[in-house]
């Protein structure tokens, strides 16, 4: 991996802009995570995947100019590489995911929900998960990592000056990740999930809690969950996929109206056994919540992943063991 | 991607919400962090927006009834037939044969048009909104005990309570986010009481659930005000120093206490314990819903609520105070923009004659003085043949409206019916003209949430098709009148002229709002920045007190019988929203319930040999629907409920027209019916099947 000096962050984007359509987070990068992770930059909230004319079906697949997320963060980027792995054979996501430049940029300071240290998906980008990483320097200069052949290209131009310092990012990152909170709370609770040893009635009582109004789904980066629906206009057959959620009762019920998860805490349930469970490590080498926090801020239930977690600790504490 | 903040069509909480724009249409929303609502939060229908206003959904051109059915037309052909049909009602049978019913879905400046033109330019004022089926009570009920008729805090306020008592409203269904900072607060510590009659969401989380026998309400207070003057738990000081008539009150609720376990069938100890939380609390507020309000004593219901508060003191401060719940966007902002028959914008009454001095000055024309007839007035007249012209502007009454076969007829029978809508109802489809409206999304303006703050709306997207927005609508159908009176250029406009005549907003404009992120009225002079919680020193009174009005337990209008053995009463799902014309728009809410259900508690269930989702059908004195059977604890038994989303079981072929003698609120929330199991095999015909099949 090359690391050059970037003295000049406004001509690097512009230097983009002029290869891409850029889409700069770094223009708000006080509010940290953005409002919503990027998936639907790849995953749209809803798209034809098909159409029938009458004779023939055609297969609808996206042809996006290049485009360039500049300035997304660590926890995000993780999000998009679990989805890469989830939508691998899918045309529609992977003919926009080609066309598109992940420029990340490392967080320094810890956010108001993120935890993204304890589960392994930042403060810093990984180089796996970006073409390029930025890092900030106290004097407004950056360093930039180029990760890709694609992130090469893009910045082939520039004549950057090479990086020889010392590690510095290793020692901000590091000082980073010290000044997050106490996360007892959720290292329990990871633990707890990890062994399925949470009571049903424990699930029951804070699926109560759950209004379905898919929020955490909608801004969590990792959720993936679609349906679709045929729509009829005139002689046209459309076959749209659009974002679901697996908190809907109706996600998993059956046409005789059986539902394997009928209740809201057997969803949360597996909802959370999704995000951390054995198997999801297994399948996708890691967990499937990337710490960014969104679902405790967007949760008008007051179960966001820190509620949750916090009130399966207590449990712990009370001695009611959660089991 | 273009990003623009507005606020949520849907109910009236107001929440903020960025609209995302690609192509011309929305393509998805997301909530607004910081918004001082919501906070980074929205719920299902909410996040389903995008489906509501799908333009391939729309009605995008003006149609004509013809024989063959519905034509498309031009705006001008359309506003052409209307004013003609105007004319020459007016001439045949005066004005007051005319009348507009106009839209809690709709933007302050369409509604403030929509009153404006019934009033300066068809010179009537009937003029009403759906209010009259949800809040009227309140309006009346909480301007006569305490000078004014809206929340009198704000939402925000639970997390300043130390008690929090939800009376007869579902929060985490119909105003989720605000029934999840109930929820929040509950668990930070606040007492939480909830009275329902049946087993809402909060009712399980509650520390005390009050579930009282429908109808009961009065019966409930009276005991509880009873309890707290017994023991000592009024505020004394409160009471003598701010309020008046309390003397009035005691006497009259000791009397009814003592009936209050037969008809409440609550344990006395219970409504005590009740009592003591509520009194004792630093701060106790009280939130409350249809359930209060939708019954032929609501307008009492809602006084013996403020009783309440007035006598332990419990308003004038933040975390405490009467606060109703209201059900629509723009509900509270078509109440204040005076689209009801006896007030002009900010509860201005129109029999006063300073009021109608300065309106008729104002609007430079001459006005009527006689208060008009209320929505269902108006579809009554229409029967009795007094009435034949009717402008409706995104309201479905049909599905809505108590009766349902009653509003269908007196529907039919005007001469002119004009429906402004986004999409086909089953109201626009009994249209003499249907116009298309342009969506929340694609227009400028505000909306006024249930805690009084007025918000900006932006245009994210272009009017599809031929959509219009109201008031420019209306102002075309006036200048075909001859009237010169909606002459505004832009939107801005109809909001500044509303401003200079409306009190209690006259210090917002455009530029105040966005820089407040929305402010909440009374904004004036006083109060530049906007009133967070109300009656802080003194009550908008003559004398500036707050009125103890002592009320009477009342019995329901129809009760349980043999004929019919069953209590029906109304409830709201989270996931849809009034009429369905916008949440079934989305195939997420779609496919989460059925068409249309009936809560029926088990026992109730095997008695009648009714199993789990079975078809059944269900009578009253007035109509029958078919629909499914939905087993629940959530309903005590004897008592069912039915969500009146649903256009294929109406729940209102059922409900009691019988009206408050105030308000004329029709008593929604309790009917007798009967139940019955259809055949085995036979699934629940439609409303329409079973019209076609079984005509009245």
């Amino acid at each position: 991996m090359k690391v050059f000096r970037l003295d000049d962050i406004d001509g690097f984007v512009a230097h983009l802009a002029d290869q891409f359509m850029v889409h700069n987070y770094l223009q708000d990068s006080d509010e940290r995570p953005p409002a919503e992770s990027p998936k639907k930059f790849f995953f749209t909230e809803s798209e034809n995947i098909f159409s029938f004319d009458g004779s023939c079906f055609r297969e609808v697949t996206p042809a996006p100019d290049p485009f360039a997320l500049v300035g997304v963060n660590s926890c995000d980027l993780t999000g998009i590489a679990y989805l890469d792995q989830f939508f691998a054979d899918d045309p529609c996501y992977q003919a926009r995911r080609r066309a598109a430049l992940l420029v990340g940029i490392d967080c320094l300071s810890p956010c108001d929900n993120g935890f993204c240290h304890l589960v392994g998906s930042g403060p810093g980008v990984s180089e796996e998960h970006a073409d390029l990483v930025l890092h900030a320097l106290p004097d407004d200069r950056y360093l930039l990592m180029v990760c890709t052949e694609s992130g090469e290209q893009a910045v082939a131009d520039l004549h950057l000056e090479t990086w020889t310092g010392s590690q510095v990012r290793q020692q901000r990152l590091e000082s980073c990740i010290e000044q997050f909170d106490d996360f007892d709370h959720l290292t329990t609770g990871m633990d707890l999930l990890r062994k399925d040893a949470v009571s049903d009635s424990f699930w029951e009582t804070l699926g109560i809690q759950c209004l379905a109004c898919s929020g955490c789904t909608s801004l969590c980066p990792t959720c993936s969950c679609h349906d679709s629906r045929e729509i009829v206009r005139g002689d046209e057959v459309v076959q749209q996929r659009f974002w679901d959620s697996c908190l809907f009762e109706a996600f998993q019920r059956e046409a005789s109206l059986h539902n394997p998860t009928g209740s809201a805490g057997r969803r949360i349930h597996r909802f959370w056994t999704h995000k951390f469970s054995e198997t999801t490590v297994r399948q996708f080498g890691r967990t499937g919540c990337v710490g960014c926090g969104r679902c405790e801020q967007t949760c008008p239930g007051v179960i966001g992943v820190h509620s949750t977690m916090r009130r399966m600790a207590q449990y712990v504490d009370a001695g009611t063991n959660a089991g | 991607m273009k990003r623009v903040q507005s606020v949520c069509p849907f109910c009236g909480v107001g929440c903020g919400m960025e609209l995302q724009v690609q192509k011309n249409c929305l393509s998805s929303v997301i909530p607004l962090r910081g918004h001082p609502v919501s906070d980074g939060q929205l719920c299902v229908k909410g996040w389903n927006t995008r489906y509501a206003i799908d333009h391939r959904d729309r009605v995008l051109a003006p149609l004509i009834r013809t024989q063959e059915g519905f034509r498309e037309t031009t705006w001008k052909e359309a506003i052409a037939y209307i004013s003609d049909s105007i004319k020459t009602i007016d001439d045949e049978m005066g004005s007051d044969a005319l009348g507009v019913i106009s839209s809690a879905r709709a933007t302050n400046e369409d509604n403030y048009a929509a009153q404006k033109f019934a009033r300066a330019v068809l010179k009537t004022n009937n003029i009403d909104h759906c209010a009259r089926i949800c809040h009227s009570s309140t309006v009346a009920g909480l301007k006569r005990t305490l000078g004014s008729g809206a929340m009198t805090n704000s939402i925000a306020d639970v997390f300043q309570a130390d008690a929090i008592m939800v009376f007869g409203a579902d929060p985490t269904e119909n105003h989720s986010v605000v029934g999840g900072k109930i929820m929040k607060a509950k668990l930070a510590g606040a007492r939480l009481i909830v009275v329902d009659p049946r087993k809402t969401r909060l009712a399980k989380m509650a520390d005390i659930h009050l579930q009282l026998r429908i109808g009961s309400n009065i019966a409930l207070l009276n005991a509880m005000m009873a309890e707290i003057v017994a023991n000592g738990w009024h505020n004394e000081t409160f009471i003598r120093q701010r309020c008046t008539g309390f003397d009035h009150l005691t006497h009259s609720i000791e009397q009814s206490a003592k009936q209050a376990e037969k008809l409440t069938g609550l344990d006395l100890n219970l409504i005590r314990q009740a009592a003591q939380v509520y009194s004792q609390a630093d701060s106790a507020m009280i939130m409350y819903g249809m359930g209060v309000t939708q019954f032929v004593s609501g307008t009492n219901n809602v006084m013996a609520l403020a009783d309440l508060a007035l006598l332990c003191g419990q308003i004038g401060r933040p975390g405490t105070g009467v606060n109703p719940l209201r059900g629509q966007n723009n509900v509270q902002g078509a109440c204040d923009m005076g689209c009801l028959p006896n007030v002009f914008p900010g509860y201005q009454s129109v029999d006063d004659p300073v009021v109608i001095q300065r309106f008729s000055e104002g609007w430079e024309t001459s006005l009527s003085d006689r208060p008009g007839l209320t929505s269902m007035g108006m579809t009554q007249a229409s029967l009795s043949g007094d009435f034949r012209g009717l402008i409706i502007i995104g309201e479905d009454p049909v599905v809505t409206d108590p009766d349902q076969n009653q509003v269908r007829r007196a529907l039919q029978r005007l001469d002119l019916l004009v429906v402004a809508e986004l999409a086909m109802t089953e109201t626009a489809k009994l249209a003499d003209v249907i116009l298309p409206a342009a969506s929340f999304a694609e227009k400028d303006g505000t909306f006024t949430n249930c805690e009084r703050r007025v918000q900006r709306i932006n245009k994210a997207i272009p009017p599809p098709g031929d959509t219009r927005t109201d008031w420019r609508w209306l102002a075309e159908t006036a200048r075909a009148l001859g009237s010169t009176q909606l002459h505004w250029q832009e939107t801005e406009d109809v909001f500044n002229e509303m401003a200079r005549l409306t009190p209690i907003y006259s210090g917002m404009d455009y530029q105040a709002l966005a820089e407040h992120q929305g402010l909440q009225w009374p904004c004036n002079a006083d109060s530049p920045e906007g009133s967070p919680f109300l009656h802080g020193d003194l009550f908008p009174t003559a004398n500036g007190k707050a009125a103890f009005v002592a009320v009477n337990p009342t019995e329901l209008d129809e009760t349980a019988d043999e004929e019919f053995p069953l209590l029906l009463t109304t409830n709201r799902l989270g996931f849809h929203y009034g009429c369905g014309s916008m949440s079934r728009r989305s195939p997420l809410l779609e496919r989460e319930t059925p068409p249309g259900y009936l809560f029926i508690h088990p026992l109730d269930a095997q008695e009648l040999g009714i199993g789990q989702h079975e078809a059944i059908g269900i009578r009253s004195r007035r109509g029958y629907v078919e629909t499914r059977a939905m087993i629940s604890e959530d309903v005590a038994q004897g008592l069912v409920s039915m969500p009146y989303h649903f256009r294929e079981a109406p729940s209102n072929q059922l409900t009691n027209n019988a009206q408050d003698p105030v308000t004329k609120m029709p008593e929604l929330k309790a009917c007798a019916v009967s139940v019955k199991p259809l055949p085995a095999g036979q699934g629940p015909r439609d409303i329409d099947t079973i019209r076609r099949e079984e005509p009245a």
